[in-house]
């Protein structure tokens, strides 16, 4: 019998996927990963509860449960990284880096040396013939941040949910009686919570005022509490007052400076062709081509030309599309097939 | 009264749902009489004949005076209050709640050891006093074993330091404080049979309401506010009086002091057929706690090997709600220290129950919970076997 670890977290989809897999008759055994305990100012970690949830699910199914703790990986791996990056004036993905390193790298080594034979999450993604492909959910479908795990990874891992919608997904939940089933999902990145990410960034980072200027007339318009805090094609936040809606069209981490403009045709939101740096491809490199590219999670597909340079990679736009802030990835399709992407530059 | 009908309540220990009584004559001090007792007018002074009333009713209930209550919310505060009034050095067993170690440790300090049942010895306490002890405090009832000290003894034993020191013509002083909260619904809490100086209880574990409770300290004693403000409580614990949760602590002790006979050999005749089934069930299960001195709703019994997380959310998917005797895994590593002083070992730690009945309990759900239990841990037997 082959013997899974199902990530499982607490949440709806996880505890189903553990109940499919045992279903399917596998040998399941239900893993929380603890990789974040801290609670944040005007929210407790939901953590224990979390913890909680998945284990009272495990014991529903009647599987084993553990505990695998993560959290100084976790802290290392995810949250310095993401913290470094927003410092350097990029946008960085912590859940792209959370499946690269810890689910599908850490997790998956820990499974495999306790005696696993695969892994499985809830993640809305399939694994055909180790390609990573859509999951029949377009809209809920996750390869954006799995785009970076390695095929030997894949060939290891199940994800169940893949065929079925969200939706679906509940009912199935709710059929089996599972205690999850009417849990609320989650929401923003995973450890975050419901707190912004600027609530967390203020917990790292002295908050620092500067000049917000209108790149037009170079006249400042006003303070910010920080030039981390802001993303380029930002809208929201800028507290500028009435009138038109200001963008963020640039920023100088040097000199604490946030460039925004009213002109959404502004040539900097609307940046045409994209260098991206640590590429990470699941199959072989790509040839040089037209392929379909995601900008972020759940963002409409558009068409691209793609070169690939050894680590790094030109995208020509095909399709306009709104600019891409540096340090967010962009995941490249090959029809259904997530063929892997970069992050930009 | 009346909960979920569904589910069986195995947790009096934690709280305790209130009375329907209690409930109805707590009612009007919400709206009708909710003036301020401080206030002149007449309908205030009512209310506070009232809550005069219903404190003379709680000092009845334990043998006392009014005038030695001082009202507060809660188990937690009145221990606060017992422990801010002394300045010494105290004893407290390893194994008291965390409110009373907690407090402690504000002191200078020694806790001492119960035996493998809890229980904690004369001698044992005797050792353990020093010229400047000021503070003994000593639970009447262990809130995760049931385990009953012998109370009187130690009063005796303090009385004797006491009188031994006036003797001496050093006035240094010595009390005894007990938190009675596990044992006021089922156990006579009459302070000077008892025998201590200073005596807390929680409603919320006799059916009273939550965030409720008492500190009494024999006239003698001068207490240290650690509230301070509008002097209500004779100065000892500012802030308008809570009426309403006094009036229903009131009730509570007027119906447990009627009823505590006969409520604890019905309680008691219940746990020990759950104890009988189980025990009959799993022979290599472990009960632990006294078997004499144990309070008689309290069941503490593990199952080495297995966890008993697994157990509570297995028993809890059937309807019965019942407490881990140890840790979580959300908490791993900080096991019950209850269960490491009497000597546990992790295993028989981690697989280890605390039921505790009481009002809700009956001879049938009693019986079902037993049931209930026996097919969860045989399943959790065979998943470990697999």
């Amino acid at each position: 019998m082959t013997r899974v670890y199902v990530g499982m977290s607490g949440g709806v989809d996880s505890s189903l996927t553990a109940a499919l897999l045992v279903e399917q008759g596998y040998d399941v055994t239900g893993v929380y990963m603890k990789n974040w305990t801290q609670d944040l100012p005007g929210m407790k970690c939901p953590w224990a509860d979390d913890l909680a949830d998945a284990k009272r699910v495990a014991v529903q199914l009647g599987i084993d449960f553990k505990v695998f703790d993560f959290e100084n990986e976790y802290r290392d791996k995810v949250v310095e990284y993401m913290i470094t990056e927003y410092k350097a004036g990029r946008t960085p993905n912590p859940d792209i880096m959370c499946n690269q390193e810890v689910k599908f790298k850490l997790f998956l080594e820990a499974a495999l040396e306790d005696g696993a034979d695969m892994i499985a999450t809830g993640h809305y993604a399939r694994v055909e013939n180790g390609q990573l492909k859509m999951a029949a959910d377009t809209n809920k479908d996750q390869t954006y941040f799995l785009y970076r795990v390695t095929r030997r990874a894949l060939e290891k891992t199940l994800f169940p949910l893949g065929d079925y919608p969200k939706p679906v997904v509940r009912e199935m939940a709710q059929a089996r009686g599972l205690y999850t089933a009417a849990k609320k999902d989650s929401q923003g990145i995973c450890f975050v919570g419901k707190v912004g990410i600027r609530e967390f960034l203020s917990q790292y980072v002295e908050q620092q005022p500067g000049a917000i200027i209108d790149v037009q007339s170079g006249k400042k318009l006003g303070v910010h509490d920080g030039a981390i805090f802001y993303t380029l094609g930002q809208r929201h936040g800028l507290d500028l007052g009435g009138g038109l809606p200001y963008y963020v069209v640039g920023k100088d981490m040097d000199k604490n400076e946030v460039y925004v403009t009213t002109d959404l045709n502004d040539k900097s939101l609307w940046k045409s062709d994209v260098e991206l740096h640590s590429v990470h491809w699941i199959g072989e490199e790509p040839r040089a081509g037209t392929y379909a590219k995601r900008i972020r999670h759940r963002a409409p597909i558009v068409k691209a030309e793609l070169e690939v340079v050894g680590d790094k990679a030109s995208l020509k736009v095909v399709d306009q599309q709104r600019a891409v802030a540096s340090g967010q990835s962009i995941v490249l399709y090959d029809g259904d097939v997530c063929i892997g992407g970069g992050i930009v530059l | 009264m009346k909960t979920d009908l569904e589910s069986i309540y195995l947790d009096h220990a934690a709280a305790t749902p209130m009375s329907q009584r209690v409930i109805a004559a707590m009612q009007p001090y919400f709206s009708l009489d909710f003036y301020n007792p401080s206030s002149p007018y007449a309908p205030a002074i009512k209310v506070r004949r009232d809550y005069e009333a219903a404190k003379q009713a709680i000092a009845q209930a334990i043998g006392a005076t009014a005038d030695e209550l001082v009202m507060t919310a809660g188990a937690t505060e009145s221990i606060n209050l017992a422990f801010g009034s002394v300045s010494g050095h105290v004893v407290v067993p390893s194994i008291e709640h965390h409110a009373v170690l907690a407090a402690a440790k504000q002191h200078s300090h020694t806790t001492i050891e119960p035996d493998a049942h809890g229980r904690i010895s004369v001698e044992t306490v005797k050792q353990a006093l020093r010229a400047d002890t000021v503070l003994v405090s000593i639970a009447l009832a262990n809130n995760e074993l049931g385990t009953i000290q012998p109370l009187r003894d130690i009063a005796q034993l303090i009385k004797e330091t006491r009188a031994k020191r006036l003797a001496d013509g050093d006035t240094t002083p010595l009390y005894l404080h007990s938190d009675a909260s596990q044992g006021v619904g089922l156990l006579d809490v009459n302070v000077a049979r008892l025998g201590v100086d200073l005596l807390t209880i929680n409603a919320a574990k006799v059916y009273g309401p939550k965030q409720m409770g008492l500190l009494w300290a024999d006239r003698h004693i001068v207490l240290k506010p650690q509230i301070v403000g509008g002097g209500q409580e004779r100065g000892y614990r500012s802030g308008t009086e809570n009426v309403a949760g006094t009036i229903g602590f009131a009730t509570a002790m007027a119906l447990a002091d009627k009823h505590r006979k006969q409520e604890a050999e019905r309680v008691g005749a219940l746990r020990d057929m759950i104890e009988a089934q189980l025990t009959s069930a799993f022979p290599e299960a472990i009960v632990s706690g006294h078997k004499k001195h144990r309070l008689p709703g309290h069941l503490h019994i593990s199952w080495p090997g297995i966890d008993a997380e697994r157990l509570v959310f297995g028993l809890e998917a059937q309807g019965v709600l019942v407490a881990t005797g140890s840790a979580c895994a959300a908490n791993k590593g900080t096991r019950s220290h209850v269960l490491t002083a009497i000597g546990l070992d992790d295993s028989t730690a981690d697989g280890s129950l605390r039921l505790s009945l009481g009002a809700l309990s009956t001879p049938e759900n009693s019986k079902r919970a037993a049931e209930s239990i026996i097919q969860v841990v045989q399943k959790e037997i065979e998943r470990i076997k697999r």
